[in-house]
Parts: structure tokens; C-alpha cells; sequence
């Protein structure tokens, strides 16, 4: 097989994607694209669309007009599990763990994804059950330990602290051994503390595990520190793209951060 | 012709009574977002406090009424205080409000069982029954074009609560929206217990016709379930859509019992509620609330 | 052992496969259902016939009604699984009612409302044994590993769910089937227990005393579902010379296990070594709010 030029698709691209609610124009003809490897940001203040353009990737609300395509393939509207399954995982702005689930359980849940045994030794337990069972927990611990939480493994995933839900919704996440990390908001109702380890952790496991990751937040500390590139959104349209310098002294930010910030 | 018009007033009657039990379970429904199944239990409530006071009581009709109708509403308030209210102060699971309104039904029904035996009664005849001819072309009797004009009374009544008393008002902001209705300076206490006395009272009037129509006994209340189906099909929580949805309902049993079959007339009625589901589970003009992700 | 007591624990059994089946669906699954005595009914029916007219051997036949009502409940299932909450409850009130109609007015084959008599009665001791024994294995297995994380995920989000992967339909509609066919089983059971069927057994009635079993019993836990089984069984047993009263109560409860504990007995907690440490965790070290699991 010839090692001929191939053209290396970029992870995720957004082409002229546009979501109306009713009236309400909440996603207005957004294009980019995110290549391979890459640890990008999607800001912009509060009801800029970001939310959206994860719902959308990820099937949750079908797309009015536009495409997008993971891999070089077109996703537009797939069904959500489908996109989950080719290689996407996301966290939430609102957190949605198990809350009645232990720790540990939340991870097994996604772990188990990619194991297989069949529905009879599902209801006998013999065969294979055994085997890959032991081998979820083990691989759900050790994501445990990744973030932090491997002594909080039985422990109801509603009893954490907040900050230690949200690792534990990232460990989940990574539990489905994606290609590509959606974060919504991991920083939200965190001190500026937490901020840093948060940031710590996410630049560790851009690297581990080898992932393109994508992470929505409306605080800029985070994702100036860490993402060389950032796409910036207001009112479901894109205003600028680039790097932390490029973004920092963009007239269009600033109108956007700032306005925002006088309101306040 | 005579016939077709005939059963078609008979449907309207049917449907009006429906309407009235209807209105009041998609009134609960609009501001608690959960379905009381204990609405029959009201209906009960209402038709024995009625044959109490015809028979024990000996009262007239307009003061039975009035004492059976406000009974049923005190009925509805204490259903609420003692078996929902707890429920909804420790938890937003309104799965366990439904399994709790379950069980209510159950203890009402039960408790007129145990008090007043599973007989069948006949109210005494205070609604007269006798035949009328409409128009011309159709006899039907006077009993279901008085259910029909008392059931308009009732629903034209409420409607002027509604829209013109300052309570109605409350009503209409909490349907919408009841926590931010409270935060309004609404007492949402108070506005649950009087949605729940005219839930019961509206209850009661259905139920006193129903008991002259089909007599009374404990189950009467399980007619409730086609006053849900008609909620359903109107769409849960909009009250114009319940009295669309039990004029349908009456009209489609009292069409299918008077052509086709009068055994397929229940049939019919789970039919149009899979149907509506199935279809359109929101109904003719319920909303639609989405989740947010 | 005497033949009462004999009768006593068959009828557990029987019981106990249907609650495992409402288990599955309502309380690890999160589908409320209030009419899945229809299963029970299909079961029934098919085990009677069978068994009566065409000289089935009792086994193939209680399996065959199994298979029917799995058929059925995945069919008419598929249509109303995408309802969630009260309007699938609602739905399955429906279906279960148009089934119960079906079956009460197909005379040529079900014999209509008189029902059907003369059941050879099969459901000794050994073979409610076997089929309890059986079914109870495969579904306190089918919990513990990826299907019941799997059920337990729609039932706690099905949007997280489906975000992980998982075809939240199918897993629904799965979880129906699986309960479907073990109520179908109890269906065939009970016909060959009682030896005589009628479609009033299978009304609204014995579909919320299954879904209120397990709700007692803890919906999640499969061993709280046979405790709860167990108690009910055994009151509604103790209660026979009172059953005026029986109804009563058991509406009482219902209403005060959603009050004081609406997640029932067991929570969701299951008769393992996990739960006794954690009761012995409890009586050595107190713990405090925070860290209560």
C-alpha cells in the first residue's frame, strides 16, 4: 500500500451550520474545523450558541441547515448513540451523572461499551461474563485513579463535591475511549484553585491519551492558558478564531466580554 | 337522520359530563404536572354526599348539590394536605405522587365500600328523565340536555373565574409556571388547595349525573379513566383541550355504541387514547415541554 | 407440608416471576407501568387454551404463553416507548383495558366474560419451583453486569444515556419484552394454579397491585421486589376474612410507603454481603449527612 499523499481529514468540521428554535436564530451559519490532536476552545458569553453546537454534533437536536462531518464523515443529524459509538464523548455544562450510582458504577456503565458478552451469559454468568466484568472494573478504577477519585469508588456519585463530579463525569467520558472530547463548561462553579488543577488534568489527559479535545468555556483564564486554538462565538455566530493572542486583542471579543461585563 | 342526531346529542351530553371531570383533572395536571388518579375518588365523593343528603338529609336538589359539590372540593383539599403535599415538599419525583394518587383511589373507593356496602344505589329521581323532542327530529331525554346545560354553566363558569377573578389569574400564572408564580408573591399553597377545591367541585357535578345515569356504587370512579383519555387526547394541562377531548370521547362511544356495537364502545375509547399517543402524545393542544440539555 | 401452605408458597412463586417481571421494567428500567396485568392475561389465556383444546403438554404451553405476551408486549410496546412518565402510564392503562376488552368479547375463542373453567392444575409445588427457581436466576444475573447498567442508565437519564452509547429505544423496548414474557410465565403458572379464568382477574386493579409490589418493595431491587411480594401476599392471605377491608389497606399503603419511604423497603439495595456491611458500617460509625451514600 502506497504511502501516497492522503489527506488527513480534520477531526471535526462545522460547514455553514444553522439551528433555529422557532424564531430564535441560535446557531447562525458557524464554520470551522478542528484538526487531529488538537486541545481547541469554544468561547463566548452565556447564550452564544456554544451548548448548542455539542447538541448538534452530538444528534441531541437535528441541525436546520449545514453539515458535520467527524472524520472526513458526514454526521449531520445522525442518531445520537451512532455518533457516540464512531468516536465522540461529551461532558455537561449541568453535570448528568447517575446520581443513585456509586462512583465506580457511573465509569462501568461507559467502560462497558467496549466489552462484549453475550445476553446468555448475561443471565447465567458463566462464559466470558466473568473475565470481562473483572476487566471493566479494573479499566473503570484505573480511570479513577487518573482523576483522583479511585478512594471515592463506592461512594453514591450524588455525595461528591461538585468539583469532584465533574472529574468524575470527565472519567466517564474518557471511559468510552473517544477520539474526540466534548467538555461543556468543566470549570463552572470552580475557585480559581480548582481552575488550575482542572487545567492541569485536562492538558494531562490531551496527552495520555492521545485525544483531540474541544472544551466550551465563558471563562477565558481557562482556555487562554491551555487551547492554542480558540473559536469565538456570540450570538450563534463565529467572531473571531485563532490563537490566545489573536482572540485577546480582538475588537469583536472585547465588544462581545465587554458589553457583557458592563451589564454586569 | 333522527337516530344519528339523537345519538349525537346523547354523545354531547356523554361528553359534557366527561368534560367537566376532565377539566378538573387537567387543571391539577397544568399547575403539578402530575396526573391525580384519585379524581374519581372526588367524583365518588360527590355522588354519595349527594344521595346522603336526598335521602338522609332530605334535602332538594340545589342544596344537595351545593352540599355534595363543596363537600367533594373539602374532599380534594384534604387529599392533597395529607397524601401530595408531603410528597411534594421532599421530592420532585412526580412518579411517586402518580403511585401515591394510586393508591388515594383506591382508599376512597374503599372507604365507601366498608361505609356504604358495593351495592348499587338510585338517587332518588330529582333530575327528571322524561323524554323531549328536539326540534322535531329527534326525542332525547331531558336528563342529558340538563347535564349539557349545567355541564356549559359550570365550564363558562370557570372560565369567568379564570379569566376575570384575580385567583384565576394566579391559576393561569401557575400553570405556566408555578415556582416563578410563588416567587411573584403568589401563595402556592393556598392556590393548590383551591386548585384542588374546584378540581373536586367540577368532579362532583360529573359525578351526580353519572350516579343518576348508571346509579351509584364505589367504582363509579373508574369512568374517571375516560375522562383522562379525553384529557389526553385534548392534550394534558390545556382545559379547552380537555372539553374538546371529552366531546370527541362522548361523541365516538355514544356513535359506536348506537351503530356498530355498544361492546365496542370501551374498545373504542383505549383505541383513540393509543392512537392519540402514539401519533400525538401531546394531544390536540397540550404543550410541549422539552428538555434542556 | 399441608395443602394450605403448600397453596400458600405457589402462589409466592407465581407472584414473585411476575414481580421480577415488573421489576425489570419499572424499577431498573424507569417505565412506570399500570397495565401489565395484560401479560399476565396473554399468558393465562394461552396457557388455557392450549392446554384445553388443542392438548398441549402444560410446559410447551406456559412457555408458548410467555412468548406470546413477549411478542405482544414488544409489538404494541414499540409505539409507546417513546412516552415517558405519566403518559406512558396512562398508555399502558389503555392498552391494558383494550386487551382485557378483546379478550372478554372474542367469545369463539376465550369464552367471553364467563371465562374459562376446568384448568388441569399443573402449578404443583416442584413446578412453580422450577420456574421460579429459573427465572429468579436468570434475573438477578441479567442486573448484576452490563444489561442492568444499561437499563439502570435510561432509567436515571436516558439523554446521558444515549450519550454514551447507548440505543436507549432498543434497551426499553428489550426490558419490556423481558417482563412481558416472565408476567406471560405467571400468567400460565396461575391458570394452571386456579384451574379457572375470567378477564375480570386481569383488571386495572391486579395491574396496580403489581406495580405497587414492587414499589413497596423498592423499585431497583430485585430481592426487594420478592420481599415486598412476600408481605403483600402473606397480608392479602391474613386479610381474606376482612377483605372488605383488604382493598383498604392495601390502598393505605400504598399512600404511606410514597410518604414516609417512597423508595420502598429495600431502596436500592439488594440482600448481599455489600448491604449487610453497610448496615454494620452504620451501627459501628454513624456517619454523617455528607457522607451518606
Amino acid at each position: 500500500m502506497s504511502a501516497a499523499a492522503v489527506v488527513e481529514h480534520p477531526v471535526l468540521e462545522l460547514e455553514s451550520v444553522n439551528k433555529f428554535f422557532g424564531g430564535v436564530h441560535a446557531v447562525n451559519d458557524m464554520s470551522f474545523a478542528i484538526q487531529k490532536g488538537e486541545l481547541a476552545g469554544l468561547i463566548g458569553p452565556n447564550g452564544a450558541g456554544k451548548t448548542t453546537i455539542f447538541n448538534l454534533i452530538t444528534g441531541v437536536y437535528p441541525v436546520s441547515t449545514g453539515h458535520i462531518a467527524f472524520k472526513g464523515n458526514d454526521i449531520t443529524n445522525q442518531v445520537t448513540h451512532k455518533v457516540i459509538n464512531s468516536g465522540i464523548a461529551r461532558t455537561f455544562q449541568n453535570l448528568r451523572l447517575f446520581k443513585g450510582s456509586t462512583v465506580l458504577e457511573n465509569v462501568m456503565t461507559a467502560c462497558q461499551q467496549h466489552h462484549k458478552y453475550t445476553l446468555i451469559e448475561a443471565a447465567t454468568h458463566m462464559g466470558r461474563w466473568g473475565r470481562v466484568e473483572k476487566a471493566i472494573r479494573s479499566e473503570s478504577m484505573a480511570l479513577l485513579e487518573r482523576v483522583g477519585l479511585a478512594q471515592e469508588a463506592n461512594r453514591g456519585a450524588g455525595t461528591l463535591p461538585y468539583g469532584h463530579q465533574r472529574r468524575l463525569e470527565i472519567a466517564r467520558a474518557l471511559a468510552l475511549e473517544p477520539e474526540l472530547l466534548l467538555l461543556d463548561e468543566p470549570a463552572a462553579g470552580m475557585n480559581p484553585e480548582e481552575v488550575l488543577d482542572l487545567n492541569d488534568l485536562i492538558q494531562a489527559i490531551h496527552k495520555d491519551f492521545h485525544l483531540t479535545i474541544l472544551v466550551i468555556e465563558h471563562h477565558m483564564e481557562l482556555v487562554m492558558e491551555i487551547c492554542p486554538h480558540i473559536v469565538c462565538m456570540n450570538f450563534g455566530a463565529l467572531i473571531a478564531e485563532g490563537s490566545p493572542d489573536d482572540i485577546q486583542g480582538h475588537p469583536e471579543v472585547l465588544k462581545a466580554y465587554l458589553g457583557e461585563e458592563v451589564e454586569e | 337522520m333522527g337516530t344519528l342526531l339523537q345519538q349525537v346529542i346523547n354523545g354531547l351530553s356523554l361528553g359534557s359530563v366527561y368534560a367537566l371531570i376532565a377539566v378538573g383533572y387537567s387543571l391539577v395536571y397544568s399547575i403539578l404536572l402530575f396526573s391525580n388518579f384519585a379524581h374519581g375518588g372526588f367524583l365518588v365523593v360527590g355522588g354519595y354526599l349527594c344521595y346522603f343528603a336526598l335521602n338522609t338529609l332530605g334535602m332538594n336538589i340545589w342544596l344537595a348539590g351545593a352540599f355534595s359539590l363543596v363537600g367533594a372540593g373539602f374532599a380534594a383539599i384534604a387529599t392533597e394536605r395529607l397524601a401530595y403535599k408531603p410528597i411534594r415538599e421532599r421530592t420532585s419525583v412526580t412518579l411517586y405522587l402518580l403511585i401515591a394518587s394510586m393508591g388515594m383511589s383506591i382508599v376512597i373507593e374503599n372507604i365507601f365500600v366498608v361505609i356504604a356496602g358495593g351495592r348499587f344505589r338510585a338517587l332518588p329521581p330529582v333530575i327528571p328523565t322524561n323524554p323531549v323532542n328536539v326540534f322535531g327530529l329527534a326525542t332525547t331525554s331531558a336528563f342529558d340536555i340538563i347535564s349539557l346545560v349545567t355541564a356549559v354553566v359550570f365550564l363558562g363558569g370557570l372560565q369567568i373565574f379564570l379569566t376575570k377573578t384575580k385567583w384565576g389569574l394566579a391559576i393561569r400564572a401557575a400553570a405556566y409556571n408555578l415556582r416563578i408564580a410563588g416567587l411573584m408573591g403568589v401563595n402556592v399553597a393556598r392556590l393548590i388547595s383551591l386548585v384542588f377545591f374546584v378540581s373536586g367541585l367540577l368532579a362532583a357535578v360529573g359525578g351526580i349525573f353519572l350516579s343518576v345515569r348508571y346509579t351509584l356504587y364505589p367504582q363509579l370512579g373508574m369512568i374517571t379513566i375516560k375522562a383522562f383519555v379525553a384529557a389526553v387526547i385534548g392534550g394534558l394541562g390545556s382545559l379547552p383541550g380537555a372539553v374538546v377531548g371529552s366531546l370527541i370521547l362522548g361523541l365516538s362511544e355514544m356513535l359506536t355504541a348506537g351503530f356498530l356495537s355498544s361492546q365496542l364502545r370501551d374498545l373504542v375509547v383505549f383505541s383513540l387514547l393509543v392512537v392519540t399517543l402514539v401519533i400525538r402524545p401531546t394531544g390536540l393542544f397540550g404543550k410541549n415541554v422539552g428538555e434542556k440539555v | 407440608m399441608s395443602a394450605y401452605t403448600e397453596g400458600i408458597l405457589i402462589l409466592l412463586m407465581i407472584n414473585g416471576i411476575a414481580a421480577m417481571g415488573v421489576s425489570l421494567l419499572t424499577g431498573f428500567t424507569g417505565i412506570f407501568t399500570l397495565g401489565h396485568a395484560a401479560y399476565l392475561a396473554i399468558g393465562s389465556y394461552t396457557t388455557a387454551i392450549l392446554t384445553l383444546d388443542y392438548g398441549f403438554h402444560w410446559l410447551p404451553a406456559i412457555i408458548f404463553g410467555g412468548i406470546l405476551a413477549m411478542i405482544l408486549g414488544y409489538l404494541i410496546g414499540i409505539p409507546t416507548l417513546k412516552l415517558f412518565g405519566d403518559y406512558y402510564a396512562i398508555a399502558s392503562i389503555g392498552l391494558a383495558e383494550s386487551i382485557r376488552l378483546i379478550i372478554e368479547n372474542w367469545q369463539s375463542v376465550t369464552n367471553g366474560a364467563r371465562g374459562i373453567p376446568g384448568i388441569d392444575t399443573f402449578t404443583t409445588f416442584p413446578v412453580a419451583l422450577g420456574f421460579f427457581l429459573v427465572l429468579a436466576f436468570f434475573a438477578f444475573n441479567l442486573i448484576n453486569g452490563r444489561i442492568g447498567r444499561a437499563f439502570m442508565a435510561c432509567r436515571d437519564d436516558h439523554i446521558a444515556a444515549s450519550l454514551l452509547g447507548f440505543h436507549t429505544a432498543r434497551y426499553r423496548a428489550f426490558s419490556l419484552a423481558l417482563s412481558a414474557f416472565y408476567c406471560g410465565i405467571a400468567g400460565g403458572l396461575y391458570a394452571g394454579f386456579i384451574s379457572f379464568i375470567q378477564p375480570i382477574m386481569f383488571d386495572m386493579l391486579k395491574s396496580t397491585e403489581m406495580t405497587a409490589v414492587v414499589v413497596f418493595g423498592g423499585l431497583g431491587s430485585m430481592s426487594g421486589c420478592l420481599l415486598g411480594t412476600t408481605i403483600i401476599t402473606l397480608v392479602t392471605e391474613l386479610f381474606r376474612p376482612i377483605s372488605q377491608y383488604r382493598m383498604l389497606i392495601y390502598g393505605l399503603v400504598l399512600v404511606l410507603v410514597m410518604v414516609i419511604r417512597p423508595e420502598g423497603i429495600m431502596g436500592q439495595n439488594e440482600f448481599d454481603m455489600k448491604l449487610f456491611r453497610k448496615i454494620a458500617s452504620y451501627i459501628r460509625k454513624p456517619k454523617t449527612t455528607s457522607e451518606r451514600g
